[in-house]
């Protein structure tokens, strides 16, 4: 069997270890495993591999915000921040019909324009968020489903880690590249609005309504959420303002929070056991995938899948769109086995320079911003297609109780409005672009 | 092909270094080999992991062959430091020739004694990239600056920066996220990484170099090893000094074409005169060498022996020897 | 076998702990270094403005900054942390897995499988653990040392290490848990996402 071949198999085969109930990060850990077990002919390679990987992912930088943020998370939660701010969220809108649910969409987009991350933003709302919505009677898939869209906001709204690896491989201008990123994040947050609402119409049970709530005591919740406001401000400010880096926003989130709910009486030893407890599980369970994923990419890009497919996609000879087309599907179907990183480092060098040989009536400089940006979405919409997707999975492990069944069932509302958009900005390239006229 | 021998790196493919020296490099490779060797590349650090990674993926044969800075991983070639000491280089050639004579005498079975080496190098003048305009040490107080390698962040400690050490590649998110207000690398891989959109101010020095930074192309020993002795043969007549003066000369000559990108944005270039370097620079990062040379000490390296012989060298060295190629 | 179960699960407990407080001094830390990196550039500021130059110049040489090598810090003792919170997360099943067609399969054949699954898991945990002890090796006889503060590699190597052989042990001793679950028919450990509820 030919590298090509064995990396072919690795897919179906590490389908069937997750069905079969195997811990995501392991079954991606086996498969790399296994997969250049088998390319080499012994196990000298991976077990080297071993010696640092484990390690320089769990100490990567940039992946240390994850904990600290999730810290964080608790922080609100115990200091009774995270119940003011959706009480606040609700008295606005919990008379609508998927009020609260629209509430931590658009809490997902505000964290995604300060965290770079899709699956940081994903699990540290999650943390707040979860119980809330099921205070206000949402259920568990729909909870989750909701999540796990949101998360994606954090790689869609600008700053984001894709973008700049995209814009260093296919030199183009990181400034430009998050300015048109911009309103497409924005027509993501308002298509996953467009979702809830529908969802909950076709599902009237999973999701409660209130009474609307007097103006007068709509204002008044907001007063209560101050000290968070104060937080997030600090938080969102400081990295804007490039006083420091998403990491350093986490620590001062987590610092914040946590001495506002010693203030208030929240954090006490046995609650900041909890938190601890509570962090390590959600961390370890994450890096976990990390691990899994980062081990079982090495073994793909080493038996040469991604590339080999772009380049027989690309041998085919079709017209610019259906090119087009067939590279964002691939995407898609790459994205349930590969994280968002490994994805665009193996497959632009090979799909940037055919896309700026077709000629889709645009400048050479706004075709390649466009595609950038379209990669950059189909890319995060893998993340949330089932039956395989990184965001899926984390939210849903975050609460035990719900079904993973259910979890697909709800997403599949947000993954309509995933591919909605990508046809329109596929259609109207101006959609992406006129910000940067 | 016969044997497949695997490349990795850290900068994006069309990078210059992937372009001009190493994609030359395994074109050649492949070519005198009559096409038995074939050379699989893999730019990004495809295969996974983070750049101070490289040497160790060598040495255990995670890949066959890998280009590493080796400053990333500091107290382990302690001796190719001597080309990093601040005012030292002139003329990268003469250094990578001079470095690939030590290298042949005194680190092949010390330092790099666990992988075989192909080539040795150095880049161009290395100077500064910063948001603010830097003219002399005071300008940098206070300014985080990035150093890719220890003798660099001793540098910028000393004049008054405070140094962040990362890898290239981490430079330009950095710098877009105001993480950083500067960094210290060479004109050539400047618009790899976006430094001139990201900064608008760069500082060049007359005469020696700042710094410079060491490079390796190093290869797994026991792939080398078990590679018949006609294919050892292409390999070996492709490595050592004459490559070695071709890759760090190349990788200079590189920087007027970078620069260029920086003039075209109508970006801010000063030059600090041999004079100024000698006045105000030099005082500053002197005593580097008093430490360095203790430092060398205790690892029982004579560490002044090494300057003078590195010293030596580089004034040896003439335009004839540059044969790689040609 | 709950007595057992209580103390191990009290030393996974243990050792998230230890990770929880070198986060939470990862955490200060990086604040203090924000503050000392704000301050330094006040301090600056009131140099080039000529207010209080004298104090602003004698905090700025008592070394008032940025904390020298906040990042390799950050990175070096998150390595340990997520070791450390290892252990944890395995013993109380929190590894995030797919229910949606294990839930089809007679009882009995998920016991099987959470058997085979934690055969698995246990031969992976002790893998790493064991090439992280390599890689600790490697780092300590070349000697290589972090950028800024130039201490060695080896010691956040070997710092990891302790949660690693702590989740190598934790892997073993859930293969003992689940062949006790299905000679038994008792649950010990429920999964995170599991065929049990
Ligand atoms: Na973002
Ligand atoms: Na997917």
């Amino acid at each position: 069997m030919s590298n090509l071949e064995i990396g072919i198999w690795s897919f179906p085969a590490l389908l069937l270890l997750i069905f079969l109930r195997v811990p995501i990060g392991l079954a991606m850990f086996s498969a790399g495993f296994a997969g250049m077990w088998v390319t080499m002919g012994n196990t000298r390679l991976p077990m080297a591999q071993l010696k640092d990987l484990a390690y320089s992912q769990f100490s990567n930088y940039s992946l240390s915000i994850v904990p600290m943020f999730l810290l964080m998370g608790y922080f609100a939660t115990l200091g009774g921040m995270s119940q003011a701010l959706f009480k606040a969220a609700e008295n606005f809108l919990g008379h609508r019909k998927g009020g609260v649910a629209m509430a931590a969409i658009g809490a997902c987009a505000g964290f995604g324009a300060i965290c770079g991350s899709s699956l940081a933003t994903a699990a540290t709302m999650s943390r707040v968020s979860l119980p809330e919505l099921k205070r206000y009677g949402y259920d568990g898939g729909f909870s989750t489903a909701t999540l796990a869209a949101g998360g994606t906001l954090g790689i869609l709204i600008p700053p984001s880690v894709v973008l700049v690896i995209y814009a260093i491989l296919t030199e183009q201008n990181i400034a430009k590249l998050f300015l048109a990123a911009f309103v497409p994040g924005v027509l993501a947050a308002i298509g996953y609005m467009v979702a809830v609402s529908i969802y909950v119409r076709v599902h009237p049970a999973s999701a409660g309504v209130r009474e609307p709530v007097p103006m007068r005591e709509r204002f008044r919740a907001l007063i209560d959420v101050w000290p968070v406001l104060l937080v997030f401000l600090a938080v969102v400010g400081g990295i804007y303002g490039g006083i420091f880096t998403p990491t350093e926003g986490a620590a001062v989130g987590a610092l914040g929070t946590g001495i506002i709910a010693l203030v208030n009486g929240g954090l006490t030893w046995r609650t900041l056991l909890d938190s601890f407890s509570d962090t390590a599980r959600s961390s370890a369970m994450i890096f976990f995938i990390v691990l899994g994923a980062a081990f079982y990419n090495a073994f793909l890009a080493r038996t040469r899948v991604p590339q080999e497919l772009s380049e027989w996609v690309v041998g085919l000879g079709m017209t610019p769109i259906a090119v087009l087309a067939a590279i964002l599907v691939i995407y898609l179907i790459l994205g349930c086995f590969m994280d968002s990183l490994s994805m665009i480092l193996l497959t632009i060098p090979i799909f940037f320079p055919v896309v700026m040989a077709l000629d889709f009536g645009l400048t050479a400089e706004h075709t390649a911003i466009w595609f950038g940006i379209l990669v950059l979405i189909v890319v995060e919409v893998g993340l949330i297609t089932p039956p395989v997707g990184m965001n899926l999975f984390v939210i849903n492990a975050m609460s035990p109780e719900t079904p993973m069944v259910s979890t697909y069932r709800a997403v599949l509302y947000y993954v309509a409005s995933d591919i909605v958009r990508v046809v329109l900005l596929v259609a109207f390239p101006a959609i992406t672009l006129f910000l940067l006229a | 092909a016969e044997v497949t021998l695997t490349l990795e790196h850290f900068l994006p493919p069309q990078a210059n270094v992937p372009v001009q020296v190493l994609d030359v490099w395994a074109d050649k490779v492949e070519a005198d080999s009559g096409g038995r060797i074939e050379i699989e590349r893999y730019p990004s650090m495809q295969l996974g992991g983070a750049p101070p990674e490289l040497i160790d993926h060598v040495q255990d044969g995670i890949v066959d062959i890998g280009w590493t800075v080796v400053g990333y991983t500091p107290g382990r070639f302690p001796r190719t430091e001597v080309f990093e000491l601040p005012f030292m280089v002139k003329d990268a050639r003469a250094a990578s020739y001079a470095y690939a004579k030590i290298f042949e005498e005194q680190m092949k079975d010390a330092d790099f004694k666990d992988v075989k080496i192909v080539g040795t190098w150095v880049h161009g003048p290395g100077m500064f990239h910063t948001n603010k305009p830097v003219m002399q040490p005071g300008d940098l107080q206070g300014m985080k600056i990035r150093g890719g390698s220890r003798l660099v962040n001793d540098l910028l400690t000393r004049v008054g920066a405070e140094p962040i050490g990362m890898p290239v590649p981490a430079v330009s998110e950095a710098l877009s996220k105001g993480v950083l207000d500067g960094t210290t690398i060479p004109w050539e891989v400047t618009p790899a990484v976006k430094v001139p959109e990201l900064v608008r101010n760069h500082t060049e020095f007359e005469g020696p170099a700042l710094y410079t930074l060491t490079f390796v192309l190093a290869m797994n020993k026991d792939r080398y090893e078990s590679l018949p002795d006609d294919l050892k043969r292409v390999i070996d007549d492709n490595s050592g000094v004459p490559f070695s003066i071709f890759a760090g000369g190349t990788q200079a000559d590189a920087d007027g074409p970078a620069r260029q990108v920086a003039v075209d944005l109508g970006n801010d270039i000063k030059t600090v005169s041999q004079a100024d370097a000698e006045a105000q620079w030099m005082p500053v990062v002197q005593p580097i060498y008093e430490s360095w040379i203790a430092d060398m000490n205790a690892k029982g390296i004579d560490g002044q022996a090494l300057i003078d012989e590195a010293k030596q060298l580089m004034s040896e060295y003439t335009p004839d020897m540059d044969t790689w190629g040609k | 076998m709950a007595g057992l179960h209580r103390i191990v699960l009290g030393l996974a407990r243990l050792m998230a702990l230890a990770g929880g407080v070198v986060l939470t001094f990862l955490i200060v830390m990086v604040c203090l270094s924000i503050i000392g990196r704000a301050g330094n550039g006040v301090l600056h500021w009131m140099l080039d403005a000529g207010f209080m130059t004298g104090t602003a110049q004698g905090l700025i040489d008592w070394g008032f900054g940025a904390i020298r090598g906040d990042f390799e810090l950050v990175e070096a003792g998150m390595a340990f942390c997520i070791f450390a919170f290892l252990p944890y997360c395995t013993v109380t099943g929190g590894h995030a897995s797919v229910d949606v067609f294990t839930n089809f399969l007679p009882r009995g054949v998920n016991r099987v499988l959470d058997v085979l699954i934690a055969v698995l898991f246990a031969v992976v945990l002790v893998v790493i653990a064991m090439q992280l002890y390599e890689g600790f090796l490697r780092k300590m006889s070349s000697g290589q040392t972090t950028l800024l503060l130039e201490f060695p590699v080896s010691w956040a190597y070997g710092a990891s290490l302790v949660g690693a052989v702590a989740a190598a042990a934790v892997g073993c001793y859930l293969v003992m848990v689940r062949v006790y679950e299905i000679l038994t028919g008792r649950l010990i450990v429920p999964n995170a996402v599991g065929a049990d509820h």
